[in-house]
């Protein structure tokens, strides 16, 4: 019973963490979209059936073959099959998020074992952890993907899988590098001389202070994984019975929507995977905003300097104006 | 009035924000006569460096917005000068010695060739040639080995040597005026005095003018011949350094001239100013230091007392200044 | 930089070659016992001895009859000789030579897109930095969000379909015959440049806006430093304090980054090949995977790998001699 108190405990403290940081983005006006679009995502991919008009594998329907848009076929049909292409992007968003979110999330943890580990266990772990790192790095991950998929047949889980193997090195390296700063910091010191594990050092002191970070990354990662996951089932590597915006675009160029002119074939995947991939970018890059002030862009200087009333700007600086007296010393009191 | 290399009159600066307006600088005079070193003294936050930008004309506007009635250097005007006019003035007339000279060093560049630039800009000397006057200037300020040091990157070199290569660089053109921004914060207590005794021997013997921006009384004391003492974007007072530290006028002033330890003091612990300078968006009303004053009265917390200019030359911004040996008024 | 640094530098990067070599040996042999079931699939219709007789003259013929330590041991000595292995293709060509063939047209697109890029991206990104917070630089913010959430591959496909398609103006696809006709004529470079334009834009679009906001992000980084200040107070004009100071500083993560796309030089187009039908390395390795000719896809992984590493190599190198803080294996 202990053991859960203690487990659930743990569980609500970091959901309420987690609760205050999507606050903090919530409030930014560029994080509100970023949110707003992954919630609508989320919600989309989770009840496809019900919104969907068709059947996105129908290719029984063959008198509606390569329709144009109208209100029955919201995104026509496509040439080839005579599947409803809106239906079909509503089920491609199962696909992206999925492997965008399981991958980003598996990275984070992957990355931020390993980064931890190699900064601050150091030594011989760090020296293992950063040498893997330098061999993934010249490995051609998209060559290799689709030589793994040749050997073991093509599915998600295999793309999943490479993703994270691949995926974690550039996160350890970030994480390592902060890790070996916060290594050195007094409160970390403080707590080795009063006699601290490393384990206890590692998830109480390092960890809280790599968080931040790391949830900025897992953002900037799904955002990556799913343009990546997009390229590959382009290339037809992802599952072949599935529905995804990459094997949709694939599709259209194969089915002549280019030749025909059905641009819409085209440009529907296309925006699903931007609004899909913008989001987690915005959601990524306002934590970065939040962590690092400094690179921000509009730092809204110009937009005041524009703003600024200069009558009030000339009263402050007339305000500052005063007379100097000039006395003899024996006369001040 | 002829000395007056330097007369800076009524500089303010101020820096807009979403949240208010910050004011920094808030209309301050500062007199440098030829050869003369002026210590502007303050904890940080009061404006100091700022003051020090604003007169180089260094200062990015946006942030900063500038006021200034005039900066007078050796008669010329320069508020009025273009930018490429007092890209003339800065290193050939005016120049600086910043504080961190691990960060004010371009790291991947030897600092003989960071040296030579400036003979390259304002002496038009080709690149030979300015390497024979860097290696002169080098030797000037007491480093070893100057040519094989001028070959150097700056970490390469310990802290001591980095601010002397920084002093050779301001002092390379021999301008009038050398601005030295705390520059000997970032140094050992050691290699500090050193490094003072090579600026006051340079600005002694080559006659320059020095405005030495610190928050260390003891920098001071060895160095400075007149004081300006500055409090939140305020001149609080002016003495020569003798007066100020025999009998400091202002409650401030005595304040941090308490914080120096002194071994001849038995008797008293430490006097300490109570609390920091005032946030400069949220200055108090009245006298900015009245809420950190033992001798603050009502008339402190309503209005700003002005600077008042004796006819000894000190100027005093105080309703109850102290210490006064000779007048009838002693606290 | 020191002896010592480089003769360490390439050590290292012989190890790593040689752990990626091993890697590029053992992964096609994973799941399958015999090689020669991967040359050969078992097909219905055939009795088992025939298919074993089959199976022996591949293995013969490939190499494969011997021990896999052996086998290890000849691909090392093989590729000693910088003898890459033999396609399974008809008429057994050497996988070196098929490689040869292909690089060209590969780094005809991926040059022109890193040059491009580079060029481009590095000055609008001092630009940015130059106005920052000014409308050029959030622009150049907003395009960068939108430019990561647009695939290449998209942005292929949309010029293809409008240029290409719409208003005929660039081929959508590459013409079949400008390999084969390639004779260095003025004409045959017009046609190769008339073909790479899509493609060639599509891959920079992207890059463009990437190295734009790396170096923006490196400029500001280093314009808030004391030595600028320095460097202006020396009065300094504003070019050189910029060239001079700002700029080489700032180029230290910008050499990172030159590196990484090295590392992708070859292997980054494949889909843009693919799209636009381009006869370049993307392709080759498509075709391979199609024809499960792995000792072609295996040669031509480990080129890429090795392209990467000496990549590695010369940035290292580079960064050492741009930065001089840096000393034996350590780095910023």
């Amino acid at each position: 019973m202990k053991v859960l108190k203690k487990v659930l405990r743990k569980i609500l403290n970091s959901l309420i963490g987690i609760g205050l940081f999507i606050g903090k983005i919530w409030k930014h006006k560029k994080g509100k979209i970023g949110l707003i679009l992954v919630a609508l995502l989320a919600f989309v991919a989770i009840f496809a059936p019900l919104i969907a008009p068709f059947d996105p594998y129908d290719v029984t329907e063959r008198a509606a073959k390569g329709l144009s848009p109208s209100w029955e076929h919201l995104l026509g049909t496509t040439i080839n099959t005579g599947q409803d292409i809106f239906s079909m992007l509503i089920y491609g968003t199962r696909v992206s998020l999925l492997v965008g979110l399981v991958t980003g999330i598996a990275i984070a943890f992957l990355g931020a074992i390993l980064g931890i580990i190699a900064g601050y266990v150091g030594g011989m772990a760090d020296n293992l952890i950063m040498r893997i790192v330098d061999i993934m790095l010249v490995i051609p991950t998209l060559p290799l993907t689709i030589v793994i998929t040749n050997l073991f047949g093509k599915s998600y889980f295999i793309i999943v899988f490479i993703f994270v193997i691949f995926g974690w090195t550039g996160l350890a390296r970030v994480i390592r590098s902060l890790v070996l700063v916060l290594k050195n910091s007094n409160y970390v010191k403080a707590s080795e001389l009063a006699g601290g594990s490393r384990w206890h050092i590692m998830t109480k002191h390092i960890l809280p202070g790599v968080s931040h970070l790391l949830i900025m990354n897992t953002a900037l990662t799904c955002a990556g994984i799913m343009v990546a996951e997009a390229g590959l089932s382009f290339l037809g590597l992802g599952d072949p019975t599935a529905i995804s915006w990459g094997k949709m675009l694939a599709e259209a160029q194969s089915g002549g929507a280019l030749l025909f002119g059905h641009w819409w074939w085209i440009i529907a995947p296309g925006i699903g995977i931007f609004i899909a991939v913008f989001a987690f970018m915005r959601i990524g890059l306002v934590m970065e905003e939040i962590l690092n002030p400094r690179m921000k862009a509009s730092s809204g200087i110009f937009k005041l300097f524009k703003t600024l009333n200069n009558t009030y700007i000339q009263e402050v600086f007339d305000g500052m104006n005063e007379e100097v007296l000039t006395t003899k010393e024996g006369e001040i009191s | 009035m002829s000395d007056v290399l330097l007369g800076l009159k009524n500089l303010k600066v101020i820096f807009p924000a979403q949240q208010g307006i910050v004011r920094a600088v808030e209309g301050i005079d500062i007199d440098i006569l030829k050869g003369e070193c002026v210590a502007l003294v303050g904890e940080s936050g009061c404006g100091k460096s700022v003051t020090s930008l604003a007169i180089m004309r260094l200062l990015n506007t946006p942030p900063a917005l500038i006021e200034v009635e005039s900066i007078n250097l050796g008669g010329d005007e320069i508020t009025k000068y273009s930018e490429n006019k007092m890209q003339d003035v800065r290193g050939k007339q005016i120049s600086m010695i910043f504080q961190d000279a691990m960060t004010a060093l371009n790291p991947v560049m030897t600092v003989g060739k960071q040296i030579d630039e400036v003979f390259i800009k304002h002496n038009k000397l080709s690149k030979k040639e300015a390497r024979i006057e860097t290696i002169k200037a080098l030797r000037l300020v007491g480093i070893p080995e100057p040519e094989s040091r001028a070959k150097a990157f700056p970490h390469q070199l310990s802290g001591g040597l980095r601010q002397r290569v920084l002093i050779a660089m301001a002092f390379a053109c021999m301008p009038k005026l050398i601005i030295a921004d705390e520059p000997t914060t970032a140094l050992d207590v050691t290699i500090q005095a050193q490094v003072l005794e090579v600026l006051r021997n340079m600005q002694k013997s080559h006659n320059v003018s020095l405005l030495l921006i610190t928050h260390d009384l003891s920098v001071v004391a060895h160095t400075a011949d007149t004081v300006y003492v500055m409090y939140s974007g305020k001149i609080v007072e002016k003495a020569k350094v003798e007066d100020l530290f025999r009998e400091p006028h202002h409650p401030y002033t005595e304040g941090l001239l308490g914080s120096i330890p002194r071994l001849s003091d038995t008797t008293k612990h430490f006097v300490q100013i109570p609390d920091s300078v005032p946030h400069p968006m949220f200055k108090p009303t009245g006298c900015y230091f009245h809420p950190r004053c033992k001798y603050a009265t009502d008339i402190c917390k309503e209005k700003m007392p002005p600077l008042v200019r004796l006819d000894n030359g000190r100027e005093i911004r105080c309703y109850h200044p102290i210490n006064f040996s000779g007048g009838e008024n002693n606290e | 930089m020191q002896k010592s640094f480089i003769i360490k530098r390439i050590i290292y990067a012989i190890f790593i070659f040689f752990v990626v070599l091993t890697l590029n040996f053992f992964i096609p042999r994973l799941g399958v016992d015999d090689p020669a079931e991967r040359y050969y699939p078992p097909q219905g219709n055939m009795s088992d001895i025939e298919y074993e007789i089959i199976k022996q003259v591949t293995r013969e013929q490939y190499g494969f009859d011997v021990s896999t330590f052996k086998q290890y041991t000849n691909y090392v000595e093989g590729l000693l000789r910088f003898d890459l292995g033999t396609s399974f293709r008809t008429g057994n060509p050497k996988v070196s030579t098929l490689i040869a063939e292909r690089l060209p047209w590969t780094l005809v697109l991926s040059v022109s897109n890193l040059v491009i890029s580079l060029c481009i991206g590095l000055i609008f990104g001092t630009v940015a930095a130059w106005k920052r917070g000014r409308w050029q630089d959030s622009l150049l913010l907003n395009l960068s969000t939108i430019s990561v959430a647009l695939p290449a591959f998209f942005i292929a496909l949309i010029l293809s379909f409008y240029f290409g398609f719409e208003l005929e103006l660039f081929p959508a696809y590459t013409n079949p015959n400008m390999v084969s006709q390639f004779d260095w004529s003025w004409e045959a470079i017009k046609v190769v440049f008339f073909n790479a334009a899509l493609p060639i834009i599509s891959m920079s679009i992207g890059g463009i806006i990437g190295y734009s906001q790396r170096t923006r992000n490196s400029v500001i980084a280093v314009t808030n430093e004391d030595f600028v200040l320095t460097a202006r107070a020396k009065g300094l004009s504003q070019n050189k304090v910029l060239f001079k100071h700002t700029l080489r500083n700032a180029m230290l993560p910008i050499v990172t980054a030159v590196g990484m796309s090295l590392s992708g030089l070859i292997g980054g187009a494949v889909i843009i090949e693919q799209i636009f039908n381009w006869n370049g390395m993307g392709t080759l390795f498509l075709e391979a995977n199609n024809t499960n000719d792995y000792p072609l896809m295996m040669g031509i992984m480990l080129f890429m790998s090795t392209i990467a590493i000496l990549a590695n190599l010369i940035v290292e190198l580079t960064y050492s001699l741009l930065d001089p803080r840096i000393t034996v294996g350590e780095k910023r």
